[in-house]
């Protein structure tokens, strides 16, 4: 069976990773998979809860040198991972935290002893091995699992850093805030280093001191990966970041006021990238420069009327864009809207019926329904509303309710309980409806109505 | 704080001792990120994330005041 080696090039005392300020080379990294890899259990799955970008490498190595997939769930919250649990019952469970107990099998990485190996394998990994399953939201209310063949991965981290003219660069640091569960995050922070030699940081900077930080522990030449909302922030704080070789930016499409203004504050290029969980890194762009995406080679689009779909030689098959595009020609593209199911706030994408599937499925409610209000001038992210039927509930029992199904960034704010949704005919809401019911809430909440915000 | 989240409510419906996060507020690492911002653009304190103080600087808003007037450049 054809495989590829987990880590290519092979610079044994080159730095992979700074692991906190600790520096790790790729030799040291080795001896921590041997180590992990002795002890792992002889299950299909390990579901990999870490937090932290250097063990959660270390359990995926781990896994993939013994030939299992590593389910990354979208959310760490108990009920979700059980959820999961239920999909994979043949699974255990990786983590970074020291007491780590759980309903199933469970390995704390940093608490298994680290051995010293001289000269550890390269694991091989086989091409067709379903190294990964990331989630994407699906319509019912559960998680769709997207697998990815380690084949995949490694395809999209050598095509990306061929479409960002990266390819030939022997010594990069990345420093990346985004988390490494997330696709756009493994890709960048944990495949792109894998794959060509490179180094990461394994924190994930949240507040733009900790941008600086981070950057100032590694050396140059510096990428920083982040996103349209962690830019802002320290474009906006005229943080004082280091010399960087690029900025590369995913999950939301990038202003290209904001992509000028990044250009100039921080002297260097503004990379962005387009993908999504189902087909993972797909196109390429510099925003000061173009409009039009380029697709990574080998992949095209192929239209079939108002629907889009993307071809690429590691995917089983096509899939549909969740956007709207205008294909320019077959590796050339614009993008448009997002679909109006889709929901995107500061990266995490949910569908419309799931959010409302998860709303209506609450006790005592009668119906109900989100509303992703027009995006509001300004910076600020825009937030959900919500509006339920209830005789039963508070609002904040309800929010409550959806705090342990959803991603908090999702929760609606406000949510207004109402005598009845305003339904047409064939039961639908359309949305200039559920638009003027909004701005009526929002009136009379002002002058003490049962409108109700997420704080009371 | 209410202007720069956008929290449609009176400033005086929040209560000074109620949690930010979670439960009370409910306010989320977005809203984090932009009350950092107008905290080091108004005071020139930059909040961070290995504050082994953040649990108590974030727990309330009289505690994050406090902090702010602690830690306050301009």
């Amino acid at each position: 069976m054809a495989s590829l080696p987990l880590l290519n090039p092979y610079f044994p005392n080159n730095l992979l990773a700074w692991h906190g300020q600790t520096p790790v080379t790729s030799r040291e990294f080795l001896s921590d998979v041997a180590s992990l890899t002795q002890v792992l259990p002889e299950k299909g799955y390990a579901i990999n809860l870490c937090e932290d970008r250097y063990w959660l490498l270390v359990g995926l190595a781990a896994a993939l040198s013994r030939g299992q997939t590593t389910v990354l769930p979208q959310s760490r919250a108990p009920l979700a991972v059980e959820e999961i649990h239920q999909q994979f019952p043949a699974c255990y469970c990786l983590t970074d935290l020291f007491n780590s107990t759980g309903p199933f099998p469970s390995f704390s990485i940093p608490q298994i002893p680290r051995q010293s190996f001289a000269s550890p394998r390269i694991p091989m990994i086989p091409e067709t091995l379903i190294g990964l399953i990331a989630f994407t939201s699906g319509t019912t209310g559960q998680p769709r699992p997207c697998p990815k063949t380690w084949q995949s991965l490694v395809t999209i981290a050598k095509q990306t850093a061929i479409s960002l003219s990266l390819h030939k660069q022997t010594h990069i640091s990345i420093v990346a805030t985004v988390p490494p569960q997330h696709m756009y995050g493994l890709e960048t922070s944990i495949m792109l280093p894998l794959q060509h030699g490179w180094a990461f940081h394994s924190v994930s900077p949240f507040f733009p001191e900790d941008v600086r930080t981070a950057l100032d522990t590694v050396p140059s030449p510096r990428i920083l990966v982040t996103t349209p909302f962690h830019l802002r922030a320290c474009v906006a704080d005229q943080t004082n970041l280091p010399e960087l070789e690029c900025i590369i930016s995913a999950t939301a499409p990038l202003s290209l006021a904001l992509a000028k203004q990044a250009e100039k504050v921080f002297k260097t290029k503004v990379l962005e990238i387009y993908g999504f969980v189902e087909a993972g890194t797909l196109a390429t762009r510099r925003p000061t420069k173009e409009e039009t995406w380029q697709l990574l080679e080998g992949n095209c689009i192929e239209s079939c009327g108002h629907r889009h779909l993307l071809h690429g030689p590691h995917l089983p098959q096509p899939v549909c864009f969740p956007d709207e595009i205008t294909p320019m020609d077959p590796q050339k593209f614009i993008l448009g809207r997002r679909h109006a199911d889709c929901i995107k706030i500061a990266g995490h994408r949910i569908s419309l019926t799931e959010l409302n599937t998860h709303l209506q499925q609450i006790e005592g409610v009668e119906d109900g329904t989100f509303l992703m209000p027009e995006q509001e001038l300004g910076n600020h992210v825009t937030r959900l509303m919500a509006f339920v039927v209830t005789q039963k509930k508070t609002p904040a029992e309800i929010v409550e309710d959806l705090r342990k199904k959803i991603n908090p960034v999702f929760l609606p704010r406000p949510l207004y309980v109402i005598s009845h949704l305003p339904r047409n005919g064939t039961g639908k809401l359309p949305r200039e409806a559920l638009l003027k019911l909004a701005e009526e809430q929002n009136h009379t909440s002002g002058s003490g109505s049962q409108g109700h915000r997420i704080n009371s | 704080m209410v202007e720069t989240l956008n929290l449609k409510m009176d400033s005086k419906e929040i209560d000074p001792n109620a949690p930010l996060f979670g439960e009370g507020l409910g306010l989320d690492s977005i809203d984090a990120l932009e009350i950092a911002l107008v905290v080091s653009q108004n005071y020139g304190y930059k909040l961070r994330s290995d504050d082994p103080d953040n649990v108590k600087i974030f727990s309330c808003l009289r505690s994050l005041c406090e902090a702010i007037e602690k830690n306050r450049t301009k």
